[in-house]
């Protein structure tokens, strides 16, 4: 066992298969943040679990949602992003429909399909499969049911632990134009990700070197619903002096008294990183049973370039540095993970490392931390919970 | 149904030049007849010059934050009950008022989590007013854009309570004035960016395009609701279905004052068979005459308030023969598609008519 979970469940493509249907085309799903579709007429395509849908910008600035599917023969309709001017169509047999989802035209109806129907197309119970889209927190979320319990009772008890950031007044900071800022696939099941991410007790140990500049000795954490939340303060150190060692222009949401990072995760799978002067979102997106794929998007201050070379130029004299954030556990290869310096390779290298194990007939969990390693096992039952309620 | 009960006027406010707002006391054995949902309406019964009067007015009060039901009354050019409000209703008064109804309402529940869009000119606030200080007080994850249209800024009914509310909901609620014909003076000259600003104009197509682009919802379950007189709420709604929000999502309560002409001709002497509280009756329509007012006239007692084809207490159902409704502003398509009609303004078309109220 795990904690709460077999072993199985992070190795088996059947429990891999449970999820799916259970957890991932049950549940509010992350699908991009909200100026990912701007402008009426704006779409963008997303996979939520078993489910592909679509969410497209109605010309009242309303957002709509729907399954991504043809319902003539099931042909995907639209590719991942793009602006659809008034009207969907199957590229198939180029069925129509209209951006409220209603089919407006089958080419050569009447010599073709004689029987379908003789009302209107729209009344022929064939428009699109309806679907639901919310905003929470500058994120976008789509639910495949079209009476989807509103996601304000799904997010609402961790609303209050999350930072004082606002995503919509910050601009996403790409290394390339359309591409995220880090993409990466990790070798281990997606809840071994999860469970490193709600874990406070690794942060000292395996991150010594690298997340030194929070004070994880002071970390307020806790579980809201089906969510886990996490605050830490910055140490006294980097907090004198973070007007010049902050590496972005800071956030100028951030109480003086409140500075520090706030890290929550949402269930089941998008974690959030919102920290003095970046807000990171964090996907975990499961891929096989020991394959995830991780997309982090990053959003920092809407302000100019000069500034942030300015920013830039202070953090790099910045004498914080020297002792913070960028030294690796062990000596070595710069190219070894543990000595990098890189908080995510040491987090991706300890995942990587522990899911080598699971398929150990000697495997198993020896203990858990009470407070440190709580929200693994409550992440756990959750799950558990997810896939028990639903089996039908 | 249509039964009146005696209520105490607790408090007379003038709130513009030609407005007034209007409390009652509201007995504790009544309390239960007198619960409304934000939204709905009270009618008022007047003998004025022997006259028997009847005028709906909406709530502009809160069902759920403790104060006393009170409507909202602006004077009407010409107007009898209006004007007699406005001039001689004073506190301690006793005023005939039917139950609160109406079918134009906020469906108000705690857990909601919704972007409200209120559409609203002159007289057209109090319904709004109400819908408003529910949602803010009792769903706290949602949203509220209003856009409220006045001639001039003298003529705002509510403004210290709308201010107020903007204050004190500032993450929520965001409310633009536009004003038709803003006074405006040499002071301007002198004011500073510090003070209030009005759009100029109509809630019209143009400000409907303007606000929503503005002010796009925050939780996509966005509902419109759009109350004012009519060529308001043909504007308002003509821009909203212009551009795609779903009728499902739009919710209207008009405040009567439609152009349009009605020239339709009555079949003369039409024959009247309606079944009402287990009876049938059977009379003639005379010229002129609606469903609803043949039946008063001939002593029955059919359900009715507004008698201005708005509240759609006075429906029933056609059974047989064809009427012409003069306004039908409470009805769907798919009511009167079933036989439904507002007995208060149908006239007949045929020879025989046959109504059943249910």
């Amino acid at each position: 066992m795990m904690h709460e979970l077999p072993v199985s469940a992070y190795t088996s493509q059947e429990w891999f298969d449970l999820e799916q249907k259970h957890i991932f085309s049950k549940t509010w799903q992350f699908a991009g943040l909200v100026e990912d579709v701007a402008n009426p007429g704006d779409y963008v395509s997303v996979q939520a679990g078993l489910n592909n849908i679509f969410i497209v910008k109605g010309r009242d600035h309303r957002l709509r949602a729907f399954h991504n599917m043809c319902r003539h023969r099931g042909t995907q309709l639209l590719r991942a992003v793009g602006k659809a001017q008034k009207a969907i169509t199957c590229p198939y047999h180029d069925w129509t429909y209209n951006l409220e989802g209603k089919l407006v035209s089958i080419p050569k109806k009447e010599e073709e399909f004689p029987d379908l129907c003789d009302k209107e197309l729209h009344d022929c119970g064939l428009n699109l499969h309806e679907a639901s889209v919310d905003i929470f927190k500058g994120m976008l979320f789509v639910h495949p049911e079209k009476n989807a319990p509103n996601i304000m009772e799904f997010f609402g008890e961790v609303a209050p632990y999350l930072g004082p950031h606002i995503p919509e007044e910050l601009i996403e900071y790409k290394e390339k134009k359309q591409a995220p800022f880090y993409t990466k696939e990790i070798n281990a099941n997606w809840k071994i990700i999860v469970e490193n991410y709600i874990d406070q007790y690794h942060l000292a140990h395996l991150h010594e070197g690298t997340l030194n500049m929070y004070d994880h000795a002071k970390a307020e954490f806790g579980w809201a619903g089906s969510h886990y939340h996490f605050y830490e303060p910055l140490v006294p150190a980097y907090l004198a002096d973070i007007k010049n060692a902050s590496p972005y222009p800071l956030m100028d949401k951030m109480p003086d008294d409140k500075m520090g990072a706030y890290v929550p995760w949402l269930f089941p799978n998008i974690g959030i990183t919102e920290s003095e002067s970046a807000w990171n979102t964090f996907h975990a997106i499961p891929l096989a049973p020991d394959r995830t794929l991780v997309v982090i998007r990053s959003k920092t201050m809407n302000v100019s370039e000069w500034e942030y070379t300015k920013q830039y130029t202070k953090s790099m004299a910045s004498s914080v540095w020297k002792t913070m954030g960028n030294k690796g556990k062990y000596e070595g290869e710069a190219s070894d993970p543990m000595a990098s310096g890189d908080f995510m390779l040491e987090d991706v290298y300890a995942c990587e490392q522990q899911q080598k194990s699971l398929s150990s007939p000697l495997f198993s969990v020896g203990a858990q931390a009470k407070k440190g390693e709580f929200a693994v096992s409550k992440f756990q039952s959750v799950v558990k919970e997810w896939i028990e309620n639903h089996q039908d | 149904m249509s039964e009146f009960h005696q209520l105490k006027v607790l408090e007379v406010i003038k709130e513009t030049e030609d407005s007034t707002s209007i409390s009652f006391k509201v007995p504790q054995e009544l309390y239960e007849t007198f619960n409304y949902k934000p939204g709905q309406y009270l009618t008022l019964r007047f003998t004025i010059n022997t006259e028997d009067v009847r005028r709906s007015y909406s709530l502009c009060s809160s069902p759920v934050i403790g104060e006393p039901l009170c409507i909202g009354v602006k004077r009407v050019k010409d107007g009898l009950v209006s004007n007699h409000i406005n001039n001689n209703i004073k506190v301690g008064d006793l005023v005939e008022v039917m139950k609160p109804d109406g079918r134009f309402f906020a469906d108000v529940k705690k857990e909601n989590y919704k972007t409200y869009y209120l559409f609203s000119a002159g007289s057209g606030i109090t319904p709004i007013l109400s819908i408003l200080k529910t949602v803010l007080f009792t769903e706290e994850h949602s949203y509220v854009h209003m856009i409220y249209g006045n001639r001039s800024e003298d003529s705002i009914m509510f403004k210290n309570t709308l201010d107020k509310l903007q204050e004190n909901y500032k993450e929520r609620f965001i409310l633009e004035y536009t004003l038709s014909r803003p006074k405006s003076s040499w002071s301007d000259l002198w004011k500073t960016s510090k003070e209030q600003t009005y759009r100029k104009g109509r809630v019209d197509t143009a400000a409907i395009n303007w606000f929503l682009e503005e002010y796009p919802p925050y939780a996509q379950n966005a509902e419109y609701y759009i109350c004012g007189p009519g060529t308001m709420i043909e504007n308002t709604t003509k821009a909203l279905k212009s551009i795609d929000v779903p009728d499902e999502r739009i919710f209207i309560e008009s405040f009567g004052g439609s152009n349009l002409k009605d020239t339709t001709e009555a079949f003369e002497n039409a024959q009247l068979i309606a079944k009402l509280d287990g009876e049938t009756i059977n009379t003639i329509i005379p010229k002129g005459k609606t469903v609803l007012r043949t039946l008063i006239d001939a002593g029955k007692e059919p359900p009715y308030s507004c008698e201005a084809g708005v509240c759609s207490t006075c429906r029933c159902k056609i059974k047989s023969g064809k009427v012409h409704m003069k306004i039908n502003l409470a009805l769907t398509d798919q009511e009167v598609e079933q036989g439904y009609i507002l007995s208060c303004q149908s006239i007949p078309l045929s020879n025989q008519v046959e109504v059943v109220y249910t």
